[in-house]
């Protein structure tokens, strides 16, 4: 049996929308129940629901064989798993963001104060750069930040930008691209390598026909 | 206030009796296995000076070590790993000693680790190294031992992943590349992130043969035919030869009829400043992670000034017991068999029988009344021990106790005792 942790919320319905169209079976993944743990009518499949952040943790320790999970989660908890695939949904970058006439005001300071929710991302970020800062760990509302005076910038993700501009902040610079990835464990990927390629190849299929619709 | 004087520093944990047991006896196994293949085990300081080991070849960071200094002198770390006070003794100590070196060891490395598995920071590991040994001869002699331990330890199902750096190496000798842009596309590759591999391999100008094959390496595993497939690229001499090696390796295992247990994974490309040919890693379908690792490590030696070829792995001890609890393969530690209760009159009568029984292999518990408990026969049932010898001036007289009905099946005399 081939365990799959799924990150709750948006990415678990795009995820079991990519499953579907694969044709691998979800058993009664898509009730909307207070269950953590499905399975699939032959028993060959068990997904779980957990928190995003919690899906590197399953698959490292192989108590999930499969994560499907976004590539910021994968960057922030620095897990060492197989990432295998690029699944394309869930896009949106990582920046760095701020008030644009404050951006040469900020590096006068000596250290740059940094809120964000990833203090992993922004840390590597900043100290590949030789750049010291301070981290501010925030859980939610990063935009605050700069607004209140908290911090001078923010690491986060954008999707639309929206956010940013009805704060009157700015993307100042950007990380990286972020999106869904399908990640395996590293040893499952070997002793359960028959299940588990066939289901990738499943959804590599999806995957290039969707490109080529 | 916390009271620290109750708790232990996260880490590290107690072995209790049960673990312990099964500890102990899978240690004993491998060690039997170690000395039956030619193996002499060693024993080296847990601390030693911080030079050991850096520089050079080692792939351990300073951030990883626990660090302390020696009175008004250097810095001292406690064991990070076992190979390389191995290579340093082969290098020194032993430097006379006839070729080839086996040398086996069973204990504890101590490393600084914020990620790893369930954050033991002292790590029960046995091993062995095999010094002096050129060749794929070596290589099957380290994988075969390993495939003979986990037998003998009763695994169910295990399977040995084999690679080789070389192979990587080679690639990145012929792109001619640095040693930052080899470690990024190590990391991709090592992650099998064919993505981000892909997007990286655009930046770079070298031959778009090359580029094929390294972006093709996360692929490059399976059993015996992904060889054939890899040899099929057209390669560099140096690839080409880790792809021999690799062959001769299998054939030598196959000969061995063990060649069931293996795969392979040239995409397998961690500690690459250590290793330099083949590497493999235990695996089970029980546990996420390897339950042993090794590989030929030829240029160790020579950091300790003697240039020797050396091959060797490690076995994880906590990760086998973890395993062989998950496949049900763990025992209880064995139970009393005798409690005896001794009149003080006849006490040496009473300590010869005792011994008597734990020559034959019984474990044996002298009966110590205490305030909690006076009556033996009481103490034998809470404790679960079926057999109660007392001995007494008139005889000895043993009791089966029956804990189901909790009450004396049976009471016979045993003539005797007044004799002896």
């Amino acid at each position: 049996m081939i365990t799959i942790a799924l990150a709750k919320g948006r990415l678990a319905d795009e995820s079991i929308g990519l499953l579907k169209k694969a044709n691998i079976d979800c058993g009664d993944l898509e009730d909307p129940s207070r269950k953590l743990i499905f399975q699939n009518r032959d028993q060959s499949l068990r997904f779980i629901l957990v928190k995003p952040s919690d899906v590197p943790t399953y698959v490292e320790y192989g108590a999930a064989d499969i994560g499907i999970v976004g590539k910021d989660t994968l960057l922030e908890e620095g897990r060492s798993l197989y990432e295998m695939i690029d699944l394309g949904f869930g896009k949106c970058r990582m920046v760095v963001a701020g008030f644009p006439e404050k951006k040469n005001a900020w590096i006068t300071y000596a250290n740059t104060r940094v809120a964000t929710k990833y203090p992993n991302i922004a840390r590597n970020y900043f100290s590949q750069r030789g750049e010291s800062i301070e981290i501010i760990k925030l859980n939610g509302s990063v935009e605050l930040g700069p607004i209140i005076g908290l911090s001078d910038v923010i690491v986060d993700i954008v999707e639309s930008g929206r956010t940013l501009k009805e704060n009157g902040l700015e993307v100042l610079e950007e990380i990286c691209k972020i999106s869904a990835r399908l990640v395996v464990n590293r040893i499952s990927l070997k002793t359960k390598s028959s299940e588990i390629n066939r289901l990738i190849e499943c959804i590599q299929k999806v995957l290039e026909d969707g490109i080529n619709d | 206030m916390k009271n620290w004087k109750i708790h232990i520093p996260p880490g590290v944990q107690d072995y209790l009796p049960d673990e312990c047991y099964n500890k102990r006896k899978i240690e004993e196994k491998i060690r039997r296995i170690f000395y039956l293949n030619g193996y002499d085990e060693i024993e080296t300081p847990i601390f030693e000076y911080f030079d050991v080991f850096t520089g050079g070849k080692s792939s351990i960071e300073q951030e990883q070590m626990y660090k302390f200094f020696e009175i008004g002198g250097r810095i001292l770390v406690l064991r990070p790993d076992n190979t390389m006070p191995i290579a340093r003794i082969a290098a020194t100590k032993m430097k006379n000693a006839s070729l080839p070196l086996r040398l086996s060891y069973i204990s504890s490395i101590y490393r600084y680790e914020e990620m790893q598995y369930g954050k033991q920071r002292e790590v029960a590991q046995a091993g062995m190294e095999l010094l002096g040994v050129e060749g794929p001869e070596g290589d099957a002699e380290v994988i075969s031992t390993a495939v003979q331990i986990l037998l003998e330890l009763g695994l169910k199902e295990f399977q040995i992943d084999i690679g080789q750096v070389d192979f990587f190496k080679g690639l990145i000798e012929e792109a001619g590349l640095d040693e930052e842009q080899s470690e990024e596309i190590r990391s991709l590759i090592d992650h099998k992130n064919m993505l981000g591999l892909e997007v990286l391999l655009r930046k770079f100008s070298f031959s778009s043969k090359v580029k094929e094959i390294l972006l093709n390496l996360p692929k490059l595993y399976g059993n015996a035919d992904m060889l054939k497939k890899a040899r099929n690229l057209s390669l560099s001499p140096r690839c080409r030869n880790a792809i021999d090696n690799l062959e001769e390796v299998y054939g030598i295992i196959q000969d061995y009829g063990l060649g069931n247990y293996i795969t392979f994974d040239l995409g397998m490309v961690q500690s690459l400043k250590y290793y330099t040919g083949m590497i493999f890693r235990g695996m089970t379908r029980e546990l996420g992670y390897p339950i042993c690792a090794g590989g030929r490590y030829d240029g160790l030696a020579s950091d300790f000034g003697y240039d020797l070829p050396a091959t060797g792995f490690a076995l994880g001890i906590k990760r086998i017991l973890m395993v062989l609890e998950r496949q049900r393969a763990l025992e209880k530690i064995p139970g009393i068999d005798y409690l005896v209760v001794v009149d003080q009159n006849v006490r040496s009568i009473g300590y010869s029988r005792m011994q008597a029984l734990r020559k034959a292999g019984n474990r044996v518990e002298y009966f110590i009344p205490s305030k909690e408990c006076q009556d033996p026969l009481a103490y034998a049932r809470k404790k679960g021990i079926r057999r109660v010898l007392i001995v007494q001036a008139r005889g000895t007289t043993e009791v089966v106790i029956d804990s189901l009905l909790d009450r004396v099946m049976d009471a016979k005399m045993n003539e005797g005792g007044e004799t002896q």
